[in-house]
């Protein structure tokens, strides 16, 4: 029996908002804050499964 | 446009991937999938998902995000999300952006556009007849040249015009610089500096990026071949030819969510 869809507007960040702080790791070891790391640029930001698998 | 890529990977498992496939943006190690569950991205139903679909269980399978994307502004506001309600196929290397997002590869092939002008044929086409935002897309110019004839290349004495492609500037598209190879030293009475010259058939390759927002739709890239075509004794005016490429927007599978706005 399939699953009922996901509502993905209530998911996550909203558009129209400022995504959040995320200061992460990079593949480097050197920690990242994302909006200091865009410096004023456009951005995309992916969210994937694994690198790994 | 920055690019980030977050999972849940450790920085060793994503600086060996990173180091594999030639990745230069950031791959952001989210260890622990806390910032992702900060952000409510966490799929809590993968286990249920899987128990539907027959997929054993695997402790590798917890905390997972969503697939999807998001594209941020100059302000860092969210202007587009794009998010699915499941992974595809894995994939790995350069085709791991486009699996994250889910596109759909084509298998049909790209369209050779050709146009003449004098003693010179000129052919160009895409590697691929599609784009994906962020996705680099060689451009092959081929040109045919009379035989009897040559057109210069570099470096080129003065007042000749080498020969050499031009792109139409074009919102969000990122123009790389032209390959050729390289030309051979001419012979040229009457000129003191050495001369250098293609002749027969040559191709160049232009590197372009799609960098603009999702959503461009299709595209037609105006290129411009500019030569001057010489013979032993005589060269013709410099020339110029057209071709006008055409490119499709790879469709993105899954949610196109409409905005917050736009459905209240």
């Amino acid at each position: 029996m399939p699953l009922p869809p996901r509502d993905f507007n209530a998911i996550g960040p909203k558009e129209g908002q400022r995504f959040p702080d995320v200061r992460l790791s990079d593949q480097t070891g050197a920690l990242v804050d994302l909006h200091e790391q865009r410096a004023g640029r456009r951005a995309l930001v992916v969210f994937y499964r694994s690198a790994e698998w | 446009m920055a690019l980030f890529a977050i999972s849940y990977d450790s920085v060793e498992i994503l600086h060996n991937f990173a180091a594999a496939h030639g990745i230069t943006y950031h791959l952001l190690s989210d260890e622990g999938s806390h910032a992702m569950r900060g952000l409510g991205l966490i799929n809590d139903r993968v286990q249920e998902d899987h128990a539907v679909y027959g997929i054993k269980a695997n402790a590798r399978h917890v905390d997972l995000p969503y697939p999807g994307v998001y594209v941020l502004d100059r302000d860092g506001v969210v202007t587009q999300k794009r998010f699915y309600e499941s992974y595809r196929e894995r994939d790995t290397g350069t085709g791991l952006i486009a699996q994250a997002l889910g596109i759909v590869t084509e298998p049909s092939r790209p369209r050779v556009v050709t146009t003449n002008g004098p003693m010179v044929t000129a052919r160009a086409w895409l590697d691929s007849p599609t784009y994906v935002f962020f996705q680099r897309v060689l451009l092959t110019v081929e040109v045919s040249i009379a035989p009897g004839f040559h057109v210069y290349g570099q470096p080129v004495g003065d007042g000749l015009t080498p020969l050499s492609i031009g792109i139409d500037a074009l919102e969000g598209l990122e123009v790389g610089p032209a390959r050729w190879p390289s030309p051979r030293r001419f012979p040229q009475p009457g000129f003191s500096d050495e001369l250098w010259a293609h002749e027969g058939v040559v191709r160049g390759m232009v590197p372009l990026t799609f960098a603009a927002t999702p959503g461009g739709g299709d595209l037609v890239i105006g290129v411009t071949v500019r030569y001057q075509v010489c013979d032993d004794a005589s060269c013709l005016a410099p020339s110029s030819l057209e071709l006008r490429v055409p490119v499709r927007e790879a469709a993105l599978v899954g949610r196109s969510l409409p905005s917050p706005t736009a459905k209240a």
